[in-house]
């Protein structure tokens, strides 16, 4: 069961030595995270008038921004835990990857409230304190609902995250004590590895606690982004007031999660070497599931659009109308080319689910779905019910800066954590090589009975 | 068997059949599983010392966790509207159903919260003083550590004997600590 030294190594490589591409990438992406800090100090100095939101549409690039980072969230631990919950096997290269990418989506997901406030240090309003400072926390507004949710789901998906990385800390931390004792990197293995020492009960209790972790996570995840999906269907808006947005956003965030985990895995496999576990094995069946939640993303787009024409209440028409041949037809049928079509065309055919195809389309239905985010917020506020408070919405270099910035704060944690902790479970890759040894000792040598 | 523990051999094994024959060698001379530590950088079923009973309260205690976590944010929702002095007539500020959604996020924080501290406690983590065993860097390149206790002043020939029963070119070293 000894551990393939030459295959993991490339996973061992960013963590025990500065590398020089890990280092420019980290660069790269910090100058543009710092755009996102930069916009964000200019619109707390000059006020939030320098961003293009306006009565009627109060919500525009910042709330879409928030919907499509909280979407990517559900990449990693609703994935991961569905794959841990049903055993697949396939599973154990992916889930690290996909649970780092929930937690550093959640950040910055997170930032876009406060950045939508105008007044950032006001945030703490939000939190339900009961009667303090005689304000009462109206728990019947899902933006309270919002909070809780996002909450839990950051708390749960961090300890998701940290609880199976304690084994392999721990190898870190032997394997650089051994190397030596008193560098900065045992040290701080030391520390955070916590002691964990590997005993047949220590397995035991992680066992039963990740597999409950699993269990708990799932439903917490479904709840997040139905609860975000109540921010608007809670409401009266045109197009807003669907009984199908909780399960359409569920599904849309799982789908843009797929998408992201497709262009990260396929980013670690070529800049870390790490074709062995990210195989083309892993990109076909991840591809698999890709193409179902295309299927259904289409289906709920399909069903929404389908009862709203058939209605044709006036208000919701006036918003179907510019969705499908206005101001937004033009990126609706991008959306509509580059969430169903391409996705299906490629995808449908073993060769188009290699990885760099799915990177490709991942990019495609990233861009899809943040532009299915856009027209949601934006294109239903610009037309209310009211027509006197009929109006436009025009983004400003601001919005623009913070939202392309958060691409450059989620790469920058991505990296950092990639040199801090292996981005493909060990133990769990060996553990599922050992099961895979012992199914072929099994086969070498079997039992034979005789009566 | 008592014994004061005080000294400690290691064994390194490559396969878990090698260590599960050498535990119960280890068993067959009358060391309990208070004197033997297996560890391994995977969950290996069945290697542990054979008197060992693995056990684990987290499923009950997530359910507590849980129970706990929902109680309070029903509490948390429904009180807070009692006690705003809001005349209302007796009819509360927040209707019942909408408490729902925070009772529900209460329960799984609740649950989670609770799930990590039974698995840290059950562990005995965080344990910061630790310190590593001379066979240490094995586990990390995928062996399996066998260390069992040996008495305060007694030979460790047989214990000695009874791992490298099943390892003949074993990578032993004798380790005096003051554990």
């Amino acid at each position: 069961m000894t551990g393939d030294r030459s295959r993991e190594e490339p996973l061992f490589r960013p963590l025990t030595a500065w590398r020089p591409k890990l280092i420019l990438g980290s660069l790269f992406t910090g100058a543009v995270a710092a755009l996102l800090f930069y916009s964000w100090g200019y619109q707390i100095r000059n006020d939030i008038g320098v961003a293009g939101i306006n009565r009627p549409v109060f919500w525009g690039f910042y709330i879409t921004n928030f919907v499509f980072w909280i979407g990517i969230s559900h990449a990693g631990t609703l994935i991961s835990a569905i794959l841990r919950v049903t055993s697949a096997e396939w599973r154990r290269p992916v889930t690290r990857c996909a649970e780092a990418i929930t937690v550093f989506a959640l950040l910055v997901g997170g930032l876009f409230p406060l950045i939508h406030l105008g007044r950032p240090w006001l945030f703490w309003f939000m939190i339900p304190l009961p009667n303090h400072r005689g304000l009462w926390p109206n728990f019947r507004s899902p933006l309270v609902w919002d909070i809780t949710a996002i909450g839990t789901y950051l708390i749960g998906s961090i300890l998701y995250l940290l609880l199976p990385l304690l084994p392999d800390l721990a190898i870190l931390r032997d394997r650089h004590t051994a190397d030596n004792p008193d560098s900065a990197r045992a040290r701080i293995y030391r520390f955070i590895a916590l002691g964990w020492r590997g005993t047949a009960q220590q397995w035991h209790s992680l066992e039963s606690g990740i597999r409950a972790l699993a269990v708990i996570i799932i439903p917490v995840a479904v709840s997040v982004h139905t609860i975000v999906s109540w921010d608007f269907s809670m409401t009266l808006q045109p197009m807003w007031h669907s009984t199908i947005f909780g399960p359409y956003f569920v599904v849309g965030a799982i789908y843009s999660g797929i998408a992201v985990l497709m262009v990260a895995m396929y980013l670690l496999r070529r800049g870390m070497g790490l074709e062995s576990y990210l195989n083309d094995k892993v990109f076909n069946n991840l591809g698999l599931l890709f193409l179902a939640f295309t299927l259904i993303w289409g289906y709920f787009t399909f069903a929404e659009h389908l009862t709203v024409w058939y209605g044709n209440e006036p208000s919701e028409m006036a918003v179907f109308t510019e969705r499908i041949s206005g101001k937004y037809a033009r990126i609706f049928w991008a959306m509509v080319l580059l969430n169903v079509a391409v996705p299906v065309l490629v995808l449908s055919f073993p060769r188009g689910r290699k990885p760099w195809l799915t990177a490709i389309v991942g990019v495609g239905v990233l861009i899809g779905m943040w532009i299915e985010r856009f027209i949601i917020v934006v294109g239903t506020l610009s037309l209310p019910r009211l027509d006197f408070t009929v109006g436009s919405y025009q983004p400003t270099w601001v919005e623009l800066g913070i939202l392309v910035g958060s691409f450059g704060c989620f790469a920058l944690l991505y990296l950092v954590f990639v040199q801090i902790a292996p981005i493909v479970s060990i133990w769990e890759v060996r553990e599922g090589d050992h099961h895979l040894n012992q199914v072929h000792s099994a086969t070498e040598h079997p039992v034979l009975e005789t009566t | 068997m008592s014994r004061n523990a005080s000294a400690w051999l290691h064994a390194v094994f490559d396969s878990p059949s090698d260590a599960r024959d050498a535990l119960e060698e280890l068993a067959q001379e009358g060391l309990t599983f208070r004197d033997i530590e297996v560890r391994s950088s995977i969950p290996l079923e069945g290697v542990h010392p054979p008197d060992l009973q693995l056990h684990s309260r987290v499923p009950l205690m997530a359910v507590l966790g849980g129970i706990v976590g929902g109680i309070c944010a029903f509490m948390l929702t429904s009180l807070t509207s009692q006690a705003y002095p809001m005349e209302t007539g007796g009819m509360p500020i927040v209707p019942l159903p909408t408490t729902g959604v925070i009772t529900f996020e209460g329960i799984a924080i609740g649950a989670i919260l609770t799930t990590v501290a039974t698995v840290l406690y059950e562990c005995g983590l965080p344990r910061f003083r630790t310190k590593s065993g001379p066979l240490d860097h094995y586990l990390s390149t995928g062996q399996i550590v066998v260390a069992a206790c040996i008495g305060d002043g007694e030979s460790p020939e047989w214990v000695s004997k009874a791992i490298a029963t099943e390892r003949q070119d074993a990578d032993q070293e004798d380790r005096t600590s003051s554990s």
